[in-house]
């Protein structure tokens, strides 16, 4: 598991947003956006905040620590 | 599959590939080097460059680069760096080597050449590990 895991992908799906959307909101590539989806890259804590905001969502619904996930 | 690329990416597959064309034949050909054929050399990859990425920023509309971009980017340059010092430190093994032995015979007239052949190979090695890095860290996400 890794260390900080996200749920974006979920949340993405239930308001029928696409990934380049959430991209343009954001401000980063679409080619980002699946890699944090993948849990392949964690992201600055700016951009969390702007995808939890993009989302409309508490930053902690968006990501969350796991103290014992490997990187 | 190019478009799925992002601007970055499809810009670092370019330079790869102008990168190969250009200093392989350098590579290919070093017996015939000339002063004129690396300068030649020099001028046809800014060229092709200056070429390939304009083609590219006039065909991709999202041309957003953010942090993870500039991440790998970084990652390209530590590992373009650290060739550059590996490279730098066996040229001049070797020729700490050659002095001691004696056995370093070079012709006065070539003497520039080989030298300029030797710190360019450099550069175009470590060039092209930090493009190839980059490239890597793309593939696999990050």
């Amino acid at each position: 598991m890794p260390v900080i895991r996200n749920q974006i992908r979920e949340l993405r799906a239930a308001r029928e947003m696409t990934q380049q959307d959430l991209a343009d909101q954001v401000g980063v590539t679409r080619q980002t956006v699946i890699a944090i989806e993948q849990d392949k890259y964690s992201p600055s804590l700016e951009t969390a905040f702007k995808v939890a905001i993009a989302l409309g969502v508490p930053i902690e619904k968006c990501f969350q620590y796991d103290p014992r996930g490997k990187r | 599959m190019l478009a799925s690329l992002s601007y970055r990416e499809k810009s670092l597959y370019a330079s790869l590939v102008s990168e190969i064309v250009v200093y392989g034949s350098y590579f290919f050909l070093h017996r015939q080097n000339t002063i004129d054929k690396v300068a030649g050399m020099i001028v046809s990859i800014i060229v092709l460059q200056i070429i390939l990425q304009s083609l590219i920023a006039a065909f991709t509309r999202n041309r957003v680069t953010d942090e993870r971009d500039k991440l790998i980017e970084l990652r390209g340059y530590r590992a373009g760096y650290l060739m550059l010092c590996s490279l730098m430190v066996l040229g001049l093994g070797m020729l700490w080597f050659h002095a001691t032995v004696g056995d370093l015979h070079l012709d006065s007239r070539m003497m520039g050449l080989h030298f300029l052949s030797v710190f360019f190979s450099m550069l175009v090695i470590a060039d092209i590990t930090k493009t190839a890095t980059q490239i890597l860290a793309y593939r696999k996400a990050l």
